[in-house]
Parts: structure tokens; sequence; C-alpha cells
């Protein structure tokens, strides 16, 4: 039996601490140069600890409480995240399994891969009429590159004994597909949607600067303008934690997918 | 109305008359890294008839494995060509059950998935009862029902090929490519696999054509019809087809002491080893 605090366990957890323990220490540090310009963690702890106190309270459209903000925030990264992996995950597979498409979108991708979120922003505005769906828009065309790529690479790495197990016993194309290529093709898949979630996390922020309304990006901004600093590293502690977790999560996915012996 | 013995007859009598595999004139190159080519095999003719069992014997990297992959259409003859009960072979087809060198398990099934998927995607009218028994019945054959569950990276290489072996039976084709099926097996189990290919062979009238690559000349005299030995690469060709004259059924322990089965085997082995005596490396 494996005891659920295994050695391994305990160490993760002290380096970890010990991690948290260094970021105190910087930002102490800085804080003390700039002499408290930027506030100090047991200054912006008392904000966050009165910001956590009342999570879900709703006082009109622009004073809405953390959690609130929070959770329309991964509503919409969960949209466009979704979207963009609906799309990339199909298309990585065409690209993967024939290297006539692979020939012919490789060029594509790699002028629109590195277009800023931001550059998108005026055009999802312009389809969609509406800020909502320009912010689900950019999370989703920057965020499915790396779940395209990702795919396409696992597609067209699967060795030829497999294929070879297809051709050998007459597999159907879907046989094919569902038996041999996304078994193999899966932790690739995953790898690619642990980066992709990652960066639909970071484009959220920027996009909810520019469209306002409810959200993590937006009260932010909205700290700015209010000159609340210590809500502004509040929000940035959020930000990075809920980070942390989404990846988690995923490496969590991978670990579970990713079988013994690949060979 | 053609009554189904007739219909047998008929079959039979067609059976005898044309080969069941016909390798004719054929070469094989491949590319190699720079722009060369590496010429594998050269000008190899083979016939096989319906009910064979042929032995193809030669050193390691000869160009067995290659010729092989010519009838299981895995690999396409350069010039040349190979049929397959009168039909081009122009890829790989259920027709032909493959035994690959290497096992080609799918790393991701268990065992009893692996064999279910083969037949399945093969057999597709019989019902899903029916492939169950397929299954179960083959793995138990190769003595692997008590480990259907296990996946590939939990078994022994033995384990391994004998699941292959399970699979390429289990489509029941009417030829058999078996590359080294027995290679990784102890003796013991080796032996007893050996009877059991020629106890199917037999429940199927001795009707199933089977081609198998072996190192081993014991092997290859008491299983097969014909062995045919292999020259070394590159541009290997066939040296000689060595038959073998012995009755079957044939039992392992009572053939060894038939002059033919001494004579055979001391004509394989002194076409496969070149040095017979420990002198001759000596001082040559
Ligand atoms: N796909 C390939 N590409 C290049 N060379 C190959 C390929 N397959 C086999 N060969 C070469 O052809 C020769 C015969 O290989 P093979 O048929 O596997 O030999 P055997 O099965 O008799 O050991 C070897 O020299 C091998 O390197
Ligand atoms: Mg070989």
């Amino acid at each position: 039996m494996k005891s659920i605090f295994s050695l391994k366990t305990l160490y993760s957890i002290v380096y970890f601490v010990g991690s948290m323990v260094i970021l105190l220490l910087i930002w102490s540090l800085v804080s003390a140069i700039t002499k408290n310009e930027i506030p100090g963690p047991i200054a912006t702890w008392s904000v966050f600890f009165e910001m956590l106190k009342d999570p879900f309270y709703d006082y009109g459209p622009n004073d809405k409480g953390i959690g609130i903000q929070l959770w329309s925030s991964i509503k919409r990264v969960m949209m466009g995240f979704g979207l963009g992996s609906l799309l990339a995950i199909p298309l990585g597979m065409l690209m993967g399994g024939s290297k006539f498409t692979m020939n012919l979108l490789n060029p594509l991708i790699q002028v629109l891969r590195p277009v800023s979120p931001l550059a998108w922003f005026p055009l999802g505005l312009l389809a969609f009429k509406a800020s909502e769906g320009a912010t689900i828009f950019i999370i989703a065309i920057t965020s499915l590159w790396p779940t395209l790529i990702n795919t396409a690479f696992g597609v067209s790495s699967i060795p030829d004994d497999h294929k070879n197990v297809g051709k050998a016993f007459g597999f159907s194309r879907w046989k094919y597909i569902t038996k041999i290529l996304i078994p193999f093709a899966l932790p690739h898949i995953i790898t690619g949607l642990r980066l992709a979630i990652g960066v639909a996390w970071m484009v959220i922020v920027a996009g909810e600067m520019l469209s306002g309304g409810v959200g993590i990006g937006f009260f932010v901004w909205d700290s700015w303008n209010g000159l609340s600093l210590e809500k502004i590293l509040s929000a940035i502690l959020i930000i990075g934690f809920v980070g942390l977790l989404l990846d988690k999560f995923f490496n969590g996915l991978q670990n579970y997918f990713a079988y013994e012996n690949k060979k | 109305m053609i009554t189904e013995l007739e219909n047998e007859i008929l079959i039979e009598k067609k059976a005898e008359t044309s080969n069941c595999i016909s390798v004719k004139n054929v070469t094989i190159s491949f590319k190699t890294n720079g722009k060369g080519t590496f010429t594998a095999v050269k000008d190899i003719d083979l016939d096989i008839k319906k009910g064979e069992i042929v032995s193809i014997i030669g050193h390691s990297g000869c160009g067995k494995s290659t010729l092989m992959n010519s009838i299981s259409g895995m690999v396409k003859p350069t010039s040349g060509e190979v049929t397959v009960n009168g039909n081009k072979v122009t890829g790989p087809g259920p027709d032909r059950g493959i035994v690959f060198q290497n096992y080609s398990l799918l790393p991701w099934m268990t065992v009893y998935r692996n064999v279910y998927e083969a037949v399945d995607s093969v057999l597709k009218d019989k019902s899903a009862a029916e492939k169950k028994e397929i299954v179960e019945y083959n793995l138990k054959m190769v003595n692997l029902l008590q480990h259907k569950d296990k996946l590939p990276s939990q078994l022994s290489g033995g384990m391994k090929q004998r699941t292959a072996i399970a699979r390429a039976f289990a489509i029941n084709p009417s030829v058999l490519l078996l590359d080294e099926p027995f290679g990784a097996l102890d003796a013991l189990t080796k032996g007893s696999m050996h009877v059991e290919l020629l106890k199917i062979w037999n429940l199927n009238k001795r009707q199933q054509t089977i081609v198998m690559v072996t190192h081993d000349i014991e092997e290859a005299i008491f299983l097969s019809d014909r062995v045919v030995v292999m020259n070394d690469g590159p541009e290997a060709t066939i040296r000689e087809i060595v038959n073998i004259n012995i009755a079957r059924p044939r039992n392992k322990k009572d053939i060894v002491h038939l002059p033919e089965y001494m004579k055979v085997h001391d004509k394989l082995l002194s076409l496969l080893v070149k040095n017979l005596s420990i002198d001759d490396v000596i001082f040559e």
C-alpha cells in the first residue's frame, strides 16, 4: 500500500514552501526599497483577507466580489480553450496524418502563431459585435497552436510497427483512428492542451482589460484606476495560483495517460 | 446445382493445379540514407502450393524478413511480382495472417484486446459472443488465457510472441506468414507450439499454407515440406530448396533416427555453416 504522504510528496511540499519564502523575501525587499509605494506582503494580506471574506458579493455591474470575477474569467477561458481545442485536435490529426496537409498548412501556422492576442481583438469585435465574443475569440485563436502542433507531431510519429498492425488486420479507418491513432497520440495531445491552457490563462487578463465588464483582468484594471495596489497584487497572486492549479490538473491527466513502455 | 461435396472437389482440383503463393523474379531495393540504394534480395523465384509448409532459413540480415514482407504486402517489390491465390499482392490483407518478427502488439491494449481487435476487424459478420469465443480459444491454445488482462509491457518476450501467434491464428487466414515466430521461446514452449501449429493445420484439413522464417534447422525439418536456404546479402538469392521427404504425421522423437532426417540435416547444416570443424577455423 502506498501512503498518501510519501517521502516524495513531503519533499515537494518542503520545496514549495521554500519557494514561497523566497518570493515573500524578494517582495518585502522591493517594497522596502520603494518605501512602501509597492505594498509589502503584510499590507497586501489584510486587503486580500478582506477580499476573501465575501468573495461573491454583487453590488452592481462595477462592484463584484473576487469570486464572481474569477469564476467569470474561468468560464471564458474554458469556452475559448474548448473551442480552440475542438478545432486544433481534428486539424492536428489531419496534418499529422498527411504530408500534403502538413506542408500546405504549416506556413500558415507559422505566420499566424506569433500574432499577439491584442492584435486579434479588433477583428474579434468586428466579427462578434460584442466584447464577450471577442475575448473568447482571442483566447481560442491564441491557445489552439500548441494543441495543433503537438497533435500533428504525435500523429505523424506513430511507429510503422503500430501502423502495420492496422494494415495486416485490415482495420477500418474508424478502428485505426480509435484504436491506434488516438491512443498513441493522446499523451502528445494532452501535452498540447497543457501548454494551451497556460496560454489561455495568460491571454484572459489582457482580453478582459480591453473588454471590461466582469473578470479577473478587468478587476486588475479597475483596481489600478482605484489606485489599490494591494488589490492588484492580490489579483496577481490569485492569477498565479489558479494558473498553477490548471497546470497541475493537466499534468495529472498527462501522467494518467502516459502508459508504460511506449515501444 | 453444385452440391457442397462437388464444390469441395472442384476447389481441391483447382488447388492441386495452381500455386497458392507465387513469387516471380522479385528484386527488392531500399533507399539508403544517401542517394544510393541497397538491394536486399534479387531475382527471387518461389512457388508454394496450397497447404504446403515452407521454411525460409538463412543468416541474419540476408533478407528473409524482406522476402516475407513482399508476400504479406508490407514491402513492395522493386521489380517482379508476388501473387497469392491468383491475385497480385498490392498490400496486406486479412487472407494472410502475419506474425511479425518484433511481435507488433499495441502497447495500450491488453493481451485479450490485441487479439480481439484483429478478430473484430476481420471476422465482421460474427456475433460478439462468437468473437469472444474465438479469442479465448486461441489464447487458450497459446496458454495465455490466465494472462489475458495483462498489458504487453507486463509480458515476457515469449508471451508477447505467443500473443502475436494467437492473433494471427484467430483470424483463420488461408495463408500464415510467420517471421521467426518461435525465436523467443524456451525449448519446452517451442516444442508444444510446434505441435499446436501442426494441430491447427490438420484441423484445417491441411489446406492452410504456411510460410515461416526460422534460424532453427531442427524446427525447419520437423515442420516443413520444403526448406528454402538463402544466400547471404546484399543481393541475396535462393541458394537451394531442400525437400523434406518425411511422412506425416511426424513424431519429433522418432524422426531424428530416420536416414532421411540425418541426410537433410547434414545438407542444411553444410549449406548454412561454412566451417564445420574447429580445425578449419584455426588453420585456414
Ligand atoms: N526498410 C529498410 N530500409 C533499408 N534497409 C533495409 C530495410 N529493411 C531491411 N533492410 C536491409 O535489408 C537486409 C535484409 O534485412 P532483413 O530482411 O530484415 O533480414 P533478415 O530477416 O534475414 O535478418 C538487411 O541488410 C537490412 O539492413
Ligand atoms: Mg528478419
